[in-house]
């Protein structure tokens, strides 16, 4: 069965640990950072989790590949909660919990990119890859990563360079010297 | 009476409208003409003229015209009749041919003029990407004529056919045009002149476009016309 790596990032230890514990009745959930604030859990960070539920001060913050979700403790504007993929409330049951982290597991951030339209050096291997015809599988394996976060990269790939279809991607990596064409 | 809806902007077509009115209000129409082969000089002669001299439904001719100019344009239900399905089939094999025997060869030649500035392997890269997005078009083009079109010309004899290939988005053919304009945008060197750059891309969102519509036809008039037609045979 497949587990995913869930980080929580909020300064109330009452919610977090909260949190922690109804997601632990769910074994898809392997929470692997609780921490109580961002700057601690970069420090602490030596990959990107699958999924990070951020207290909604850290609305605007960068946290990689990572499928963002805001912990709502209070009431929020609009922009603060456009920010995330989805929101759970402190007011949310476990049942409720587990289904808004499917959910969101699902179907990963489209709203979630980067303002950089640079390709990370993590994108870049994964668009190598995908040029070298392999499967999200083969690459999850190649790069020792889930394969929901090379979803993930895919879809940052596609949204940063314009191009869906493999063979366009293909012709971008050769075109930006990624890939020599002898290569293919 | 013209009976078209249209939504968003208003296009004053009419039956009654002078063809040089029309050409020189849209410019953007004289591939309908080109894909007709609508032969020029006509003179001051009207929309409705035209059609009676060319033999052609002129409600219909407003309705392509129509659709091409507004993307959010739909033929009202009852001024749809079933007579109009030949035509609207003509229409589509001469479009077919209209993007293989003219627009894909055209941009074509931007892009060999475009690729003069760029290395031998962007260059391999670039047009290999380019003949197979043609082929793909083509081999699409070509499972339509086949599957569809062949299929409409013999309805009499099987009002039964199944025509799912209508219901098939064109979602695909949408991303990979829009993945040469992004390679142009996104990844060409910097030394490709713009002028030649823009050139390209025009014709390439012209091509998009078209492409656009050209599903759009198939959607909101061949399988609404196929479905009319296919009713009128049962009565």
């Amino acid at each position: 069965m497949k587990r995913f790596r869930v980080a929580i990032v909020e300064p109330s230890a009452i919610v977090a640990e909260g949190l922690e514990s109804m997601l632990s009745r769910y074994a898809e959930y392997e929470i692997v950072y609780n921490v109580r604030s961002l700057s601690e859990y970069q420090s602490q960070r030596a990959s990107d989790p699958d999924v990070v539920l951020l207290a909604l001060q850290y609305a605007h913050e960068d946290v990689g590949q990572a499928t963002k979700i805001g912990i709502q403790t209070a009431i929020a504007d609009s922009d603060t909660l456009r920010q995330f993929q989805a929101t759970v409330s402190i007011y949310s049951s476990a049942d409720e919990l587990a289904k808004i982290l499917r959910e969101a597991l699902d179907s990963p951030a489209d709203t979630n990119f980067s303002d950089s339209h640079e390709l990370s050096e993590r994108e870049r291997d994964v668009l190598v890859l995908v040029a070298k015809g392999y499967t999200t599988k083969e690459i999850a394996t190649e790069l020792f990563i889930s394969p929901h976060t090379v979803i993930s990269h895919r879809k940052n790939i596609v949204h940063k360079t314009g191009i869906r279809s493999v063979a366009g991607l293909t012709v971008y990596a050769v075109l930006n010297k990624l890939i020599d064409s002898e290569q293919l | 009476m013209n009976k078209i809806i249209h939504l968003g902007r208003l296009l004053p077509l009419s039956p009654e409208m002078k063809l040089f009115e029309l050409v020189d209000g849209y410019p953007q129409l004289l591939s309908i003409f080109s894909r007709l082969e609508i032969s020029f000089p006509f003179g001051d002669i009207s929309i409705e003229e035209l059609c009676q001299r060319e033999g052609r439904d002129a409600e219909l001719f407003i309705m392509l015209c129509n659709m091409h100019l507004a993307p959010d344009y739909r033929p009202a239900e009852d001024s749809l009749r079933h007579e109009m399905l030949k035509d609207v089939v003509a229409y589509l094999r001469a479009s077919h041919r209209y993007y293989t025997g003219y627009m894909l060869p055209h941009v074509a030649n931007h892009l060999e003029r475009v690729l003069e500035h760029c290395d031998s392997v962007s260059q391999r890269a670039l047009r290999s990407f380019y003949d197979d997005y043609v082929r793909f078009l083509a081999a699409h083009f070509e499972e339509e004529e086949r599957n569809i079109f062949a299929t409409i010309d013999s309805i009499e004899e099987q009002a039964d056919a199944s025509f799912a290939m209508l219901e098939a988005p064109h979602g695909d053919i949408d991303d990979r045009t829009n993945d040469i304009a992004s390679l142009v945008i996104k990844s060409l060197p910097e030394r490709v002149p713009t002028p030649l750059r823009c050139s390209m891309l025009d014709h390439i969102y012209m091509l998009r476009d078209d492409l656009r519509r050209h599903s759009d036809l198939e959607m909101l008039l061949l399988r609404p016309l196929v479905a009319k037609y296919k009713k009128s045979l049962k009565r």
